[in-house]
């Protein structure tokens, strides 16, 4: 009798399973085939409004199936598009940062544009007249262009103004030094008998103590301009006295972990732990290090321009923050990191692909994505037309011209990012953790890491 | 054994020192301890939720004070479709325990009640298969969802299909089954009962416990399932939730930590209801079973 | 005996006869036919999606394959470069600590729990408990990382301030390589300690009644109980749960990727980090295959180890 009951209570519970899971499936069962012709992995959301836009003047409308990317994280990223190029899913178009750039042209994945932004010049000659030409050159590889600059972040210094107050100092000058720096970053710390850190930042590729060795005059591999390129250069920078240096690209030939001047740089970020002036280096996305900032506990710490509508969001005041260039120290060299849409070498519809891309780097289209530029600025515009008082307003910060300033810089390069880049930022962050945490001496360190980049471009490309 | 009286029992019960009064309390202060380290971070997450975030990093933490801020809560609603998510999850979820159950318990009961030929190998390869790391196995499962064979990518089928097999049920179930004792089957076999209805009236009932904590597990481990939906899911429309908490977080960490908290507290609650349901099912299934009858 | 089956066959010929109860061949015939019948949903289906799809991936570790180009076969050159990889054996050292330190902990805890509150007179009480102790299962693992990376955090972090007024120095949780792995272990008991109790409270509160009050006549009580009737009585659960525990162990792989990035160095990363990171970060997907075979034969081996352990102490009624 018992049994029965039980038996019963659960018979109900699997109908009311089932009842639910048949009315919660229906919307979602059927796989989207109907009359799909682009395939793009994007941010649906926040390119939704361009692609409406796209067809309302278009002769043939598309449909865009976003294969949509979550993830904050760059392999998570890779790893949904891996897996689809792996299955052989038709892909059309993705999205891909400095990073992983290089990664698709020199696989062969991404297709260049070179000859369809050549037939089209007329048309995009206003895209790039309103552009620093270091974009489209950190786009290139080999001398071809392989994406279309769409927004990007070069590591400029934040200053908690709150923080600096305690000290009692102000945003320091443009030429300031590394010497200034360090007495901020002394001042700062425990600032009018408080618990406060002068400095701190994220182990990762982009904007972790990389900044520290460019402007120490060095690098994390050696790095070169690649020829080519002149088609660019001659079709849209004619006029422009300061492209004459720039190539087709970059190449990193060697690593350079072990070279004085990255140790040296190395030395001083890890003796900003050893002192108390910056608190442990944790790895990662930085959504801690944004909570110390945003409650008063640090004063400096290197991030993009896309921080600066994300400190409003994270519910930082406008005015309580602001952004200098990078200390001198050797140079004043400033690092980069530029993301753009690519087109699939398999892509079946390049050519409508094409036409969306040219239209989406339109003024109106760019200030059109959803939570790109509005109402918060959440990455550097690539237009300079864009820079300007009115759209950053929001959010400030009062200095926002040093994030554009800082792409018409002419030393300015892109983070070290071969097709290695991945198995490179490895590498990267896992000896500078050894360093920072006091496992190894800065030379250790680099030692060792020079030693894996050298087996690593070995297996690679030997 | 039936020769013993109660009063005997009764007084062979006060010798152990846990009936002694302070042991027992000695007892309840360490289950009560663990109770609560496992308890306050969850705390901690629900209280700092419920502030902006710029309150978030108090020290000394704050654990009860509540601004009532909802705000947080409400941007989770206005950055992703969160009700839309919180139905695809229990879809994955209901769909993977339902499915979970039956396979497990028809495979479970086999591998513990029946003798057929290659019972040990078979036994050893189910349990291989839960060796695999998920990592490993994914683009050839991803390969077989594709275009090319089922064409399921991008629905919550591609969910929920691989997970109704697992071998972690299958084992589950069998040390419930294999825990039965065996003289239940002799007598059911004496009443005249044929093979399926000693499985579906005898030992099935026997093992509702193990069906109800499988269900709660499996329920549990597909609804924070992140790596497959992340692999097999392209659009919105067939996401679950544990990738719209990952979207809170936004691009570079510049979303605010404690919207993200806001989003966990949200996403965690059905599960929680489950479980408490689950739980007073275990329990009265345990009571109103036969195993202590 | 053989000929009398023939007859029984034939006079009832059918093919359902064979499966008839009444002798003791068909009994056992009816049950084996039952069980390839029960086994085949599953078995069908894990073939499909794991058992397949390991022998493909198996199959990867002796090419090199970066998914951009056709699969290149190099013999057996992955496995060679397993050999010399120097990150290799702190990798597997990770691993096995993690392993070691969480089963062990949460086990002894897991069985405590169970058997302390069901123990308890108020059900209120116990309820309160079995609710609070299972609360970090819900949470993904994801979640979990990000709410205690904050919670680990060396400076501001509620744990280190607790310590502070308990009179001990910050301690660097996440951020030096020589405790990072004990974090990590304390996360997974953590996040896994409920999971294991409840298994345990299903054996716990089945345990026949009986037999507990008989062990306490015949003079076994406390610690002696324990062990000589209650432990073995619910030991087929406990093959389980530490099965269970170190297979999950061994693959934790979210919350250490939140937390730290398997750093600071190579501090918290274990073995299937590490296989993640070659086949999908660095693209080395068959590298990363002959890393997931070393891992399948750990696994296989451990679990073998406890499974042949286990004739020496389950026990099945």
């Amino acid at each position: 009798m018992t049994h029965k009951l039980s038996r019963r209570d659960m018979l109900k519970g699997t109908a009311a399973g089932a009842v639910g899971l048949v009315a919660g499936l229906t919307p979602a069962m059927a796989p989207a085939q109907d009359a799909v012709q682009i395939r793009w992995s994007q941010n649906e959301e926040r390119w939704t409004p361009v692609v409406n836009n796209f067809n309302e003047m278009a002769d043939t409308p598309v449909e865009i199936e976003f294969l949509s990317i979550t993830g904050i994280d760059h392999e998570e990223v890779a790893s949904k598009i891996l897996s689809l190029l792996a299955a052989g899913q038709p892909l059309d178009a993705g999205y891909a940062a400095t990073e992983a750039t290089v990664l698709y042209a020199g696989q062969g994945v991404a297709t260049s544009l070179t000859d369809r932004v050549k037939d089209n010049a007329d048309e995009l000659a206003e895209y790039f007249s309103d552009m620093a030409p270091i974009l489209p050159e950190v786009m290139m590889w080999e001398g071809d262009l392989y994406q279309l600059p769409d927004g990007c972040n070069a590591p400029n210094m934040y200053f908690n103004l709150n923080v600096l107050e305690l000290a009692g100092l102000e945003v320091p000058p443009a030429d300031w030094t590394k010497d200034d720096f360090h007495e901020y970053a002394v001042a700062t710390t425990n600032a009018g008998g408080q618990e406060t850190f002068g400095y701190a930042w994220t182990n990762r590729l982009w904007g972790s103590w990389g900044p520290w060795y460019f402007v120490n005059d060095s690098n994390f591999l050696t790095e070169e301009r690649a020829p080519g390129g002149e088609w660019l250069w001659e079709t849209f920078y004619a006029d422009n006295d300061t492209v004459a240096h720039r190539g087709g690209g970059w190449r990193w030939p060697e690593p350079s972990a072990n070279h004085p001047n990255t140790v040296e740089a190395l030395e001083y970020v890890t003796s900003l732990v050893a002192e108390g002036i910056s608190p442990g280096i944790e790895m990662g996305g930085g959504s801690s290090l944004q909570g110390l900032y945003v409650t008063d506990k640090l004063a400096m710490t290197p991030a993009g321009g896309f921080w600066a509508g994300g400190l409003i969001n994270a519910g930082m005041e406008k005015g309580t923050f602001d952004v200098q260039f990078w200390p001198q120290w050797k140079s004043q060299r400033h690092q980069l990191g530029v993301g753009g849409n690519w087109i699939f070498t398999g892509s079946p519809n390049p050519d409508v692909m094409w036409e969306i891309l040219k239209f989406s780097v339109k003024r109106e289209q760019m200030l059109s994505l959803k939570d790109r530029y509005r109402p918060l600025m959440r990455t550097t515009p690539v237009r300079r037309s864009m820079a300007s008082d009115e759209s950053y307003e929001p959010s400030g910060p009062a200095n926002w011209h040093v994030f554009y300033d800082t792409l018409d810089r002419q030393d300015t390069g892109p983070i070290p990012a071969p097709p290695e880049a991945n198995a490179v930022t490895n590498i990267h962050t896992r000896f500078t953790g050894l360093a920072v945490s006091g496992e190894m001496s800065p030379q250790e360190a680099m030692d060792q890491a020079q030693a894996e980049l050298v087996a690593l471009f070995a297996r690679t490309r030997g | 054994m039936s020769g013993t009286t109660t009063t005997t029992v009764q007084e062979r019960h006060t010798v152990n020192p846990l009936d002694r009064p302070w042991g027992r309390w000695i007892q309840m202060a360490f289950l009560f301890f663990i109770g609560l380290l496992t308890l306050m971070p969850l705390l901690w997450v629900i209280s700092t939720s419920f502030r902006t975030l710029r309150d978030s990093f108090t020290v000394p933490p704050v654990w009860i004070h509540f601004d009532f801020d909802f705000s947080n809560y409400q941007s989770v609603f206005d950055t992703i479709p969160f009700l839309n998510m919180l139905r695809n999850s229990f879809a994955y979820a209901g769909g993977a325990v339902l499915g979970g159950a039956v396979t497990s318990a028809l495979a479970g009961y086999a591998f513990a009640r029946l003798q057929f030929r290659g019972r040990d190998v078979l036994f050893w390869v189910v349990l291989s298969t839960m060796m695999v790391p998920g990592q490993m196995t994914i683009i050839p499962v991803y390969i077989l969802m594709g275009v090319k064979y089922l064409n399921l990518v991008n629905t919550l089928w591609s969910l929920i299909i691989p997970s109704i097999f697992t071998a972690f049920g299958i084992f589950l179930l069998r040390q419930y089954f294999r825990q039965v004792p065996g003289d239940y089957e002799e007598s059911a076999l004496i009443d005249g009962a044929n093979q399926w209805q000693i499985f579906r009236r005898i030992y099935l009932p026997l093992a509702a416990p193990g069906i109800a904590i499988l269900s709660i597990l499996t329920f549990n481990s597909r609804w924070n399932d992140y790596f497959t939906p992340l692999v097999f899911i392209n659009s919105q429309q067939a996401m679950p939730i544990t990738m719209g908490i990952v979207e809170l977080q936004g691009e570079w960490s510049t979303g605010s930590i404690a919207v993200v908290f806001a989003g966990i507290v949200l996403s965690v609650i059905p599960v929680i209801v489950v479980y408490i349901f689950g739980q007073r099912y275990l329990l009265e299934g345990l009571m109103m079973g036969g195993i202590k009858g | 005996m053989a000929s009398e089956t023939l007859a029984t066959r034939e006079r009832r010929g059918s093919l359902l006869g064979w499966f008839r109860a009444d002798t003791f061949e068909g009994v056992r015939r009816q049950r084996a036919i039952l069980g390839y019948l029960f086994l085949l949903p599953a078995f069908i289906g894990l073939v499909a999606f794991v058992v397949g799809p390991m022998f493909v991936s198996f199959g990867l570790s002796f090419y090199r394959w970066n998914i951009f180009k056709p699969p290149d076969p190099i013999g057996i050159a992955n496995f060679q470069r397993l050999l010399t990889d120097s990150r290799l054996p702190g990798i597997y050292g990770n691993t096995m600590l993690l392993v070691v330190g969480t089963v062990v902990i949460t086990q002894v805890l897991a069985i405590a729990l169970a058997l302390g509150v069901t123990q308890l007179r108020s059900r209120k009480f116990a309820y309160f408990l079995r609710t609070a102790w299972f609360l970090p299962v819900l949470m993904s693992g994801a979640a979990v990382g990000v709410t205690l990376s904050y919670l680990f955090q060396r400076e501001f972090g509620p744990i280190n301030y607790y310590l502070g007024v308990l009179g001990i120095d910050r301690i660097p949780w996440m951020t030096s390589a020589s405790t990072v792995m004990y974090t990590i272990i304390i996360t997974a008991v953590w996040k896994n300690l409920g999971f294991i109790f409840v298994i345990y409270l299903g054996g716990v509160v089945s345990l026949p009644q009986e037999i507990l009050d008989a062990a306490d006549v015949d003079g076994a009580h406390g610690w002696r109980r324990l062990w000589t009737v209650t432990l073995p009585l619910i030991s087929p659960i406990m093959l389980f749960a530490t099965v269970i525990n170190v297979i999950g162990a061994m693959q934790i792989f979210d919350e250490p990727q939140i937390m730290t990035r398997g750093g600071p160095g190579d501090g918290s990363r274990t073995a299937v980090m590490y296989m993640y990171e070659v086949a999908f970060k660095e693209q080395e997907f068959g590298y990363g295959s002959a890393i997931a075979v070393t891992l399948f034969i750990a696994i296989l081996i451990v679990t073998g180890i406890q499974f042949a352990l286990s004739r020496r102490w389950v026990f099945y009624g």
